[in-house]
């Protein structure tokens, strides 16, 4: 179980009209690890996470996910097994929390019973009551609808986890709460984790590596102690200043 | 137009009491035809609107083609199919159809692209197929844009359907164009509130599903699927009871004569004694295609592509309008050179003539006719300067008008009037002018008690009604021909006079004026 659960190998993607989003980056991942990706707007961070699950594809380069081929994996099917947390929850407004949570399990053809077994597990994660798996998305607070974003992408009990800003809208209070709760979920469920932000807080207090991007390549990669400690060039130490 | 007297309420209860067979029996085709173009254009719609999210560059080109048909006038939109479709339900349905569309398929590619992109990210994201996006997340999201354009167009679709008795589809409209054409206010009302209630009563019912599948608790529910296949399927009934009734009438096809008129009470009771001959002569059916819209300009080439058996006509226009011939004066002679080209140019034989002669002729209050002893317009030369004269603007500028009859008789009015087509009647009563020109079998020269004129020198053309079927169906059904001769010779000028009287004046249905007068006459017996 050496094996890093992701492997990628020298990546780079140019969008339509030009645009060099990934430029030649490499990145592995442990299992267990908590990866925090962090850099400026138009970076690349976000490009970089849609290729794990396949929502982008990359131009050249290689990728392994759980010693498989990217390419050799079935779109659904991968995607299926990497829980996916994006900004705003994205719940869909016509299910109720229960339907929402229950997505990944119902298109995937799981049993009914399993299925509810699973939802309250979830529900009692998120601290949610049976009367609240029955409310509409509408009717819950910003914080309440991404608890219910995070446990609906850990139904699957995924060995991967990618949240891009998962908490990027929430207000200051709720956000820290939630990330809180993040670090325990990450602790308890011992899932990796791969998450971009661009808060720099967040970035070092709940990675346990940080991924710091600028104009499509990886600057960095460390643990958060030793990016602070040894910068490895001026950007950074400037990048991080602000900490 | 005639003046419409609007009746009291009483007298509509009594109509639409009186009528109630009539009505409900087109009010059922007016659901049938609504209701099998809700569910093509329901179809056929969403199945464009959701191609074209998919081919997204055929758009503009798709959505300018239905928004085009869309502008095109709808009674122009029933011509343009007579040559492909013919006359008819399936004529209807097509229109309908057309401009059904554009409503469905614009809602559904609205709802179906607007839904928030975020959303369907988030689906792909977590692993749902094309198909498990678009059903699960797109499609629910999108549907209530959609619903709403469904509404629209149903109640436009119910609206649109009271046209189709324009070119004989029967529906509502057939009580409305029929009270139209025969002075009968209250079949107009008649039909137009049951056009109404109709789209009211759908609206209403459709709002209550909307309103039922958004709430929570039935969603919540889990007898949703049982209670929406069971409305579903009530909605289906009646589809099937059609199919059923249409396959019936498929099997005794071959055995139903399709009589058609154009839209006139005069046509409308010609039309009724012409079937009523048959159906109490011979085995045969009748199909009644009755006030078919512009006349003989559709109903010709229905007689030439054999979807229309037989219609009253007048020799006049068959000879004017249809062959583009030069004007002869003799009635007898018309009718004999009528009779060849019908038969050699369309295949159509002139079976008979009902012995009237539906022409201008020039008409004034019996009493002074009386007083200064006027017979013919010979007779009203002589007095023509005492007397003030009314017509309409098209009367004094028609080449076969005004001009060429005052020159060969010598006409000398002492003022001429140029007065509305629907008003000159009015103005003779009260007295503005002393003679007016009619058509000689107006129900209102009975009502005013008026007296027509001969025209001694065959001034005005003749448009005697005769009986014209196809050939073919004459070869099929040989007993037709004797049992037609019977309303030969039946009816003079007067007599047509007193038949229009009856309907546009009295209201009675052209149903059962043409069997009175047929008992009357002894050719159909009593009962």
């Amino acid at each position: 179980m050496n094996d890093p659960l992701i492997q990628i190998k020298n990546i780079s993607k140019t969008f339509e009209g030009g645009k060099l989003a990934l430029d030649n980056v490499s990145l592995s991942v442990s299992q267990g690890g908590f990866i925090t990706i962090i850099g400026p707007s138009g970076c690349g961070k976000t490009t970089l996470l849609r290729t794990i699950n396949r929502m982008t594809d990359f131009d050249s380069g290689s990728m392994k996910i759980m010693d498989k081929e990217i390419a050799l994996w079935d779109r659904p099917l991968l995607r299926r097994n990497i829980g996916y947390v994006i900004q705003n929850a994205g719940l869909f407004p016509h299910l109720t929390v229960r339907e929402n949570i229950q997505f990944v399990m119902s298109i995937s053809g799981m049993d009914k019973e399993l299925r509810e077994v699973r939802t309250l597990e979830l529900a009692a994660m998120i601290e949610f009551n049976k009367a609240q798996l029955d409310e509409y998305p509408d009717n819950l607070s910003g914080g309440q609808q991404q608890r219910v974003g995070i446990a609906r992408a850990l139904t699957m009990k995924p060995q991967i986890v990618i949240m891009d800003e998962p908490l990027g809208s929430l207000d200051n209070i709720t956000r820290r709460k939630l990330q809180a709760e993040l670090k325990q979920i990450h602790a308890d469920s011992g899932t990796t984790m791969l998450m971009v932000t661009h808060d720099l807080k967040e970035a070092f207090s709940l990675g346990t590596e940080v991924v710091i991007m600028n104009n499509g390549k990886i600057l960095q990669k460390d643990k958060p102690e030793v990016i602070l400690k040894q910068p490895a060039d001026e950007w950074i130490r400037e990048f991080v200043s602000a900490f | 137009m005639k003046m419409l007297v609007l009746n009291s309420f009483e007298d509509l209860f009594e109509t639409v009491f009186e009528r109630r067979v009539y009505l409900f029996e087109l009010l059922v085709q007016h659901f049938v035809l609504s209701l099998t173009a809700v569910i093509l254009i329901v179809v056929i719609g969403v199945g464009i609107g959701i191609s074209l999210l998919r081919y997204r560059g055929i758009r503009q080109v798709v959505l300018g083609i239905v928004n085009f048909l869309y502008t095109i006038p709808s009674i122009a939109m029933f011509g343009l199919f007579i040559p492909l479709v013919g006359i008819g339900f399936v004529n209807a349905l097509v229109v309908l159809v057309i401009y059904g569309l554009l409503p469905m398929i614009r809602s559904t590619y609205t709802g179906l692209s607007e839904v928030n992109p975020h959303l369907i990210d988030a689906a792909k994201g977590m692993g749902a197929t094309p198909s498990q996006v678009f059903f699960r997340v797109r499609w629910p999201l999108g549907f209530p844009t959609i619903l709403s354009g469904f509404r629209t167009m149903v109640v436009m679709t119910i609206a649109l359907a009271g046209l189709a008795s324009f070119i004989g589809a029967g529906g509502l409209g057939q009580a409305i164009y029929r009270g139209i054409n025969t002075n009968n206010s209250n079949l107009i009302l008649a039909g137009s509130i049951s056009v109404a209630l109709l789209a009211l009563v759908t609206d209403i019912i459709i709002g209550f599903f909307e309103k039922l599948i958004r709430n929570k608790k039935f969603r919540a529910s889990r007898y949703r699927r049982i209670i929406l296949s069971a409305a579903l399927f009530l909605l289906f009934i009646p589809v099937l009871l059609i199919v059923f009734n249409r396959e019936r009438v498929k099997d005794s096809r071959t055995d139903v004569i399709v009589v058609a008129t154009k839209p006139t009470s005069e046509q409308y009771i010609l039309g009724e004694i012409i079937s009523r001959l048959i159906e109490s002569n011979t085995k045969l059916q009748v199909k009644r295609v009755f006030g078919i819209g512009g006349g003989t300009s559709n109903i010709h080439p229905g007689m030439l592509s054999g979807e229309i058996d037989i219609y009253p006509e007048y020799t006049g226009t068959a000879w004017l309008f249809v062959l583009k011939k030069k004007k002869i004066s003799d009635p007898d002679s018309l009718f004999t050179s009528l009779q060849r080209m019908y038969n050699e140019e369309y295949g159509l034989t002139w079976v008979a003539r009902f012995g009237f002669n539906n022409t201008y002729t020039l008409v004034l209050p019996e009493a002074t006719a009386e007083r200064d002893d006027i017979e013919s317009i010979s007779d009203l030369s002589s007095k023509s300067k005492q007397f003030t004269f009314g017509a309409e603007f098209d009367f004094f500028e028609r080449e076969d008008g005004f001009h060429g009859l005052s020159e060969l008789y010598s006409l000398k009015f002492n003022t001429l009037v140029e007065l509305d087509i629907n008003l000159k009647f009015n103005a003779l009563e009260n007295k503005t002018v002393d003679v007016i020109n009619a058509f000689s079998t107006d129900s209102r020269i009975k009502q005013m008690n008026l007296r027509t004129l001969r025209d001694n020198k065959n001034y005005f053309s003749v448009y005697q009604a005769g009986i014209v079927v196809r050939q073919k169906t004459l070869e099929k059904y040989p007993e037709l021909k004797k049992v037609l001769e019977k309303a030969g010779n039946t009816i003079n000028d007067s007599t047509m006079t007193m038949l229009n009287y009856q309907v546009e004046i009295l209201n009675k249905s052209p149903e059962e004026v043409a069997e009175a007068f047929l008992k009357s006459k002894g050719i159909i017996k009593q009962p």
